[in-house]
């Protein structure tokens, strides 16, 4: 008998199968869940991965989690620091490969809002903002967004405002570049010509209809859909170790 | 080499109601928190606040009423949620929010650090925060010359002070920044004053005896400030790390309407060496 797994578990996995090993990849500000599965990567399928940490750290030796992503303990045993402006510099060089970003609302096109609704002199909800967003969002071949709540209030038709720039805000020389979304239902790309989102995986004891009545709009459904791949016991008990005092829930209560 | 070793107080009268002032640090880390709660208690008065991504020391200064603007690529508490002054004061159009993003706030404190006026910067194009950031003409659509490639000019930030909380300096204001730097360095040398709060003076022989450590030379700081814990609740390397349970208790001071009382206990009647 399997045991259940915890759907933070199966996203941080998910998210770390993005990773490829000649990858260098950044996190951000608010990001225990990308800080895990850059974790699980490096210690799975892409051990050769460059790690900059959010904290500044390059290739730390990662044994905890902390309430903020740039604890300079997530610094541990790390080889460099390598500060936020030559990551920049770095992702408009285009050597930047994956950047995971997180977003309130989004919607078909993949445009994330993390501003505001409403008025944008008087919001009527007022968002942390988008942090890099907008910078990265275009310019780096692949960017994760990660989805906590998936319903039709954040996977929306159109977002209220764009932060981040989706396939229909963005310059032609930039739609080659990859975005996969991630929620707490299953895993979303866009490979298609419209470019629009569709459905590559469904969670384990999620399904197509239930991902589909909880978004907004109408979600289209990858050819090849399938059951996203859950975690090993090995990869859990790792999430665990680094995660003892279960940072990674923060986001779903 | 002049000695610009001062008091908090003394220090704290080179911000003017109005200035635009940037702090160093990110998020939870190496803010320089007792220089801002001495902000709060000079009752300064409509400041503009810039920084990449700041966190309990621009919401302090929103919910203590110091705040007119504000300009930031994200203002957030980590894992713990909203800034709670910052979202109540903006939604009630108390205070005004320009949203920058990251990049450009960096670049724009890089090309203020160059004596330049401007710097491109690549993304933003398509994203509706350059609607916003027209508004106040911080960003331009160009064309670069050589390539054609569309780009965002970013307008060179010069804030009137930069305050930055670090661990080691001497009393003529060499600063030594230990572990991550953050923006603070160009900071520093884009502002058109500069304040270092520090947790240890040490001697200028010292500083001599390793020139490669000083991040920061004295010829760029107006003053600097010995005080010990000069960043808590938020952390400072080597030194100790952020108090989350401080920063849990904050939060839960602003959303019970306690914050009145959140100020008196840990501003106005705190002890300052």
């Amino acid at each position: 008998m399997n045991a259940k797994i915890e759907t933070p578990d199966l996203m941080i996995y998910a998210m770390a199968l993005q990773i490829e090993n000649s990858n260098t990849v950044l996190h951000g500000v608010s990001s225990p869940l990308p800080i895990l599965a850059m974790s699980v990567a490096r210690n799975t399928h892409a051990p050769d991965m460059a790690y900059i940490s959010g904290a500044e750290g390059v290739d730390p030796e990662l044994d905890r989690i902390y309430p903020s992503s740039f604890d300079a303990r997530l610094n541990r045993n790390a080889v460099a620091y390598f500060g936020l402006h030559e990551a920049f510099d770095l992702a408009q060089r285009g050597e930047l490969d994956l950047m995971f970003l997180g977003a309130a609302q989004v919607d078909r096109h993949g445009n994330t809002n993390l501003s505001l609704i409403g008025d944008v002199e008087r919001p009527k909800v007022q968002l942390p903002g988008g942090a890099a967003s907008a910078f990265l969002m275009p310019i780096t071949p692949k960017v994760v967004i990660w989805v906590t709540r998936h319903s039709n209030k954040v996977f929306v038709e159109e977002v209220d405002f764009v932060t981040g720039q989706g396939y229909n805000h963005r310059a032609e020389e930039y739609k080659a570049n990859e975005i996969v979304v991630i929620s707490n239902l299953g895993v979303m790309n866009f490979k298609n010509p419209e470019r629009a989102m569709q459905i590559q995986y469904y969670h384990p004891g999620h399904t197509v209809d239930e991902i589909k009545e909880n978004t907004g709009f109408d979600l289209r459904v990858a050819p090849d859909v399938s059951e996203t791949p859950a975690p090993t016991k090995d990869i859990i008990e790792l999430i665990e170790k680094i995660d003892r005092d279960g940072v990674r829930n923060s986001e779903f209560r | 080499m002049k000695k610009v070793l001062t008091s908090l107080e003394e220090a704290a009268r080179l911000v003017q109601d109005g200035d635009l002032v940037t702090f160093g640090g990110a998020t939870f880390h190496r803010a320089p928190m007792e220089f801002v709660r001495e902000l709060v208690r000079q009752g300064k008065k409509e400041l503009n606040l810039i920084d990449r991504e700041p966190a309990i020391d621009f919401d302090l200064l929103i919910g203590a009423g110091c705040v007119a603007k504000v300009r930031t690529g994200m203002l957030a508490f980590e894992v713990f949620g909203m800034a709670p002054n910052f979202r109540k004061k903006s939604e009630k159009g108390e205070i005004v929010t320009k949203e920058g993003a990251c990049q450009p706030i960096i670049a724009g404190f890089r090309a203020a650090a160059m004596g330049l006026p401007s710097l491109p910067v690549k993304g933003m194009l398509g994203s509706d925060l350059l609607t916003i950031s027209e508004v106040v003409g911080s960003q331009v659509e160009i064309q670069d010359p050589f390539t054609g490639e569309t780009m965002i000019a970013v307008r060179a930030i010069e804030p009137d002070v930069a305050v930055i909380h670090a661990q080691k300096a001497d009393e003529y204001g060499n600063i030594r920044i230990e572990g991550p730097f953050y923006e603070d360095v160009i900071k520093a040398k884009a502002a058109k004053k500069v304040v270092v709060t520090v947790e240890e003076l040490i001697p200028n022989r010292d500083i001599r005896k390793m020139p490669e450590a000083t991040t920061i030379p004295h010829f760029i700081v107006d003053a600097v400030v010995e005080i010990p814990k000069g960043a808590y609740p938020c952390s400072c390397f080597n030194y100790y790390d952020a108090d989350y349970d401080h920063i849990k208790e904050y939060l839960k001071a602003a959303y019970q309407d306690q914050f009145a009382q959140y100020l008196d206990n840990n501003v106005y009647r705190r002890a300052v060496a």
